[in-house]
């Protein structure tokens, strides 16, 4: 297994998220391979396939075309590209990050970075948060189903809200009540602030953490370089709003 | 460890006005194995929070009394103090789990304890060969069964070898062959001179393992039974206090006075009538090499309630999913959807999406017919909340609320997924007496459940499931017996 260490990971998340959002094409697909190629020792390959082949449609598209004259329906389909272009890695590294990581783990990298456990706790509830609001959205998705409310019908096209109505109230109710059972579950198991705890997971750095360390952070040294030479950024900016 | 609670008054709001527990003083002796029963809301759950600390430590409220765990009072503990002496398993399976992996489970709360590395994973590998878990290690939480799922809960409590045991309602979303498991765990616990308080309607698990019964009203316990005493007392006796059944094994004598339905339903002459659904083709599988559903096909008896029984994993829910058309048959002649069954989920949470009871109603209507709407909610007892939210009601409201939307709907057929779990016997024969009404005007019911006493008092028809195919199917009618005898014994189901 090709598993990293969960400061890796964080170190991945802010290096990776910071590139995506602020460079050129070539510098953002540099930095999403990375994601996608840990997926891909996940064995996630139609998730890696289907999310790259989007990301680089939109982020091809919005480069061709940013500089032209598109119409006002063009820069909506050019805006799109742009966020999808920009936002969907981050929720990729993201993913990658929430999937791989357990609990333990995350507890333990935390605490060898000395962060206080008052911010590691709501950290870690997160973590464990997540799969269990996809697992509701997922049931509630089915009853909807059952129900013959789809996105694209008659009726939810006469009334849009509806839809957002219906997925997201139950979703909310059933949020909340997740939220106090598990930090039920996490008081009655002894988990508090003061207490110091052990961390049986075994985390630390291997060849695999040196790879990814290197790699961003040559990618993310060229991107500054290049930038400070050329200051495109400020030209993609003055792009976007002339 | 002794507990004992002296006259404790709780309430969840500002006054002891309106508590929920009035006056309780209860004394549960080191070793000792105590079920506190009672019928749902008489404050049973909130006993077991004041053992676990839970009040007044997590919980806003006024509370009077002291609750003692030996010699120290809990209002003076903190939660990770309490939490060495108390251990906790609760009746969700979804959200009582901090981890996601079974590891990290079952090492947290001794973690969480500070203990040194190599007691830690030597109390892992000691309570992994006491439950027997060595097939369960290094899985994902959410792929596992229900059963699967409380046992981990228990092993990871046992870790961290808890003088008390405080178990809330486990058994409810459970089969038989897991509850037996579960009484497995309880017993072992005993005899390891623990001392285990479970909150629980279902006795019959621990018939030969508790020590007493204590049963809770209003706050307080009002009655003491040993489980010989109870079930001395007769299943009737129990019946009215809103127990369930002490002994499985009573059932089949006293199935065939209770299975009269209210509506007549029963009715030989009307069942004679009767046709008959059927299904084809039935089949759906994840990969081709192993169909977690292979029915060919699946007859049911129109406007009858069928049961549907098997152990967990047997492709119940599956099979429930494919004939509401949520998942694709792996081999279909016509598309399932048309079969057009109704689920009503074990959570109703998931399927109440809008503002108001008759919204819910009016929704899966076409067109939308007010007066049409306002009568299905008479029929199911609704009308006089038909513009509050569905999610302000109790759980049996919206259990109907959520059959209002599939008779709306149209459907013939409606299933409904373990409509009777952590229910107690009261509210249990409420929702029976719903669906034979519901079965009278006209539906097919199909019915998931592990709950006997509850096939025995309204269904007709029986299917047994088995890795995915119908094992069995025979009328209710003169096998009740056979039903309480399969229900009971667990060989079949491994």
């Amino acid at each position: 297994m090709f598993t990293l260490d969960p400061r890796t990971k964080l170190f991945l998340a802010v290096v990776a998220n910071s590139v995506i959002l602020s460079a050129p094409i070539a510098y953002s697909a540099l930095m999403f391979a990375v994601p996608a190629v840990l997926l891909l020792f996940e064995r996630k390959w139609k998730f890696v396939l289907v999310f790259f082949s989007v990301y680089l449609t939109a982020a091809l598209g919005f480069e061709h075309l940013k500089t032209m004259d598109v119409g006002r329906v063009g820069t909506l389909g050019v805006s799109t590209m742009m966020i999808v272009s920009h936002m969907m890695p981050i929720g990729i590294v993201l993913y990658y990050v929430m999937q791989t990581t357990k609990v333990n783990e995350f507890l333990a990298a935390m605490a060898r970075m000395h962060v206080p456990n008052k911010l590691t706790i709501p950290l870690t509830v997160m973590i464990r948060f997540f799969p269990t609001v996809f697992d509701e959205a997922r049931a509630i998705g089915h009853a909807m189903r059952m129900r013959g409310i789809r996105l694209f019908s008659l009726r939810t096209l006469r009334n849009p809200f509806s839809i957002l109505e219906y997925r997201l109230v139950p979703l909310l109710v059933s949020i909340t009540k997740i939220g106090d059972e598990l930090s039920i579950a996490a008081v009655t198991r002894g988990l508090s602030p003061e207490t110091k705890r052990t961390c049986v997971a075994t985390i630390g750095f291997h060849v695999q953490d040196l790879i990814v360390f290197v790699y961003c952070i040559f990618v993310a040294t060229c991107f500054v370089i290049a930038s400070r030479a050329k200051q495109s950024i400020i030209d993609i900016i003055s792009a976007l709003f002339s | 460890m002794n507990i004992s609670l002296k006259n404790v008054s709780f309430s969840y709001t500002d006054s002891l006005y309106d508590a929920v527990i009035k006056d309780l003083n209860l004394e549960i002796r080191s070793g000792e194995c105590v079920i506190l029963a009672g019928e749902s809301g008489c404050g049973k759950t909130t006993i077991s929070k004041l053992i676990n600390g839970l009040i007044p430590h997590y919980h806003s409220g006024t509370m009077s009394g002291d609750v003692l765990l030996g010699e120290k009072n809990t209002a003076d503990m903190t939660l990770a103090e309490i939490s060495r002496f108390v251990g906790s398993v609760f009746q969700n399976p979804r959200s009582q789990f901090f981890n996601i992996d079974t590891d990290s489970e079952i090492t947290f709360g001794c973690e969480n304890l500070g203990m040194p590395r190599e007691e830690i994973l030597q109390r892992v590998d000691a309570v992994v060969k006491e439950f027997r878990l060595e097939h369960l290690m290094g899985r994902n939480i959410f792929h596992l069964s229900g059963g699967e799922k409380q046992k981990i809960a228990c092993a990871s409590v046992a870790a961290t070898g808890p003088e008390i045991f405080v178990l809330d309602e486990p058994s409810a979303n459970l089969d038989l062959k897991s509850v037996a498991d579960l009484a497995e765990i309880v017993a072992r616990w005993k005899k390891a001179g623990k001392t285990v308080v479970v909150v629980e309607h279902r006795i019959h698990y621990l018939r030969e393992i508790a020590d007493r019964i204590c049963y809770v009203k209003d706050g307080h316990v009002a009655y003491e039974w040993t489980p010989a005493q109870l079930e001395a007392k007769g299943a009737e006796y129990a019946a009215n206090l809103g127990l369930r059944c002490v002994n499985l094994k009573q059932l089949k004598n006293k199935a065939p006075e209770l299975a009269e339905g209210p509506e007549g339903s029963k009715d030989p002459a009307k069942q004679s009538l009767n046709e008959i659904l059927v299904f084809y083709d039935l089949h759906f599988a994840y990969n081709r090499k192993f169909p977690v559903l292979d029915i060919p096909v699946l007859s049911l008896p129109r406007n009858q309630i069928t049961a549907l029984i098997g152990h967990n994993g047997a492709g119940k829910s599956t099979l429930a999913q494919v004939l509401c058309g949520l998942c694709e048959a792996w081999r279909q002649k016509r598309k399932v959807r048309k079969y057009g069954a109704y689920l009503i989920m074990q959570d109703v949470n998931h399927q109440l999406f809008t503002e108001s009871v008759l919204e819910e109603v009016l929704l899966g209507m076409d067109p939308p017919n007010e007066k049409a709407a306002l009568e299905i909610l008479a029929g199911l007892n609704l009308e006089q909340c038909a513009y509050e939210h569905p999610m302000a009601l109790s759980g049996g409201q919206k259990q109907r609320v959520a059959i209002g939307s599939g008779v709306s709907s149209g459907r013939d057929i409606v299933v409904f997924d373990e409509p009777t779990s952590g229910l107690d016997y009261r509210q249990m024969l409420a929702v029976s007496a719903t669906l034979q009404k519901l079965a009278a005007s006209g539906k097919t019911l199909l019915v998931i459940t592990h709950d006997p006493e509850f096939i025995l008092n309204c269904c007709s028809n029986i299917i047994r499931m088995e890795h995915g195919k119908i094992a069995e199917q025979y009328p209710l009618q003169g096998n009740q017996e056979k039903l309480v005898q399969e229900m009971t014994s667990f060989n079949y189901s491994s």
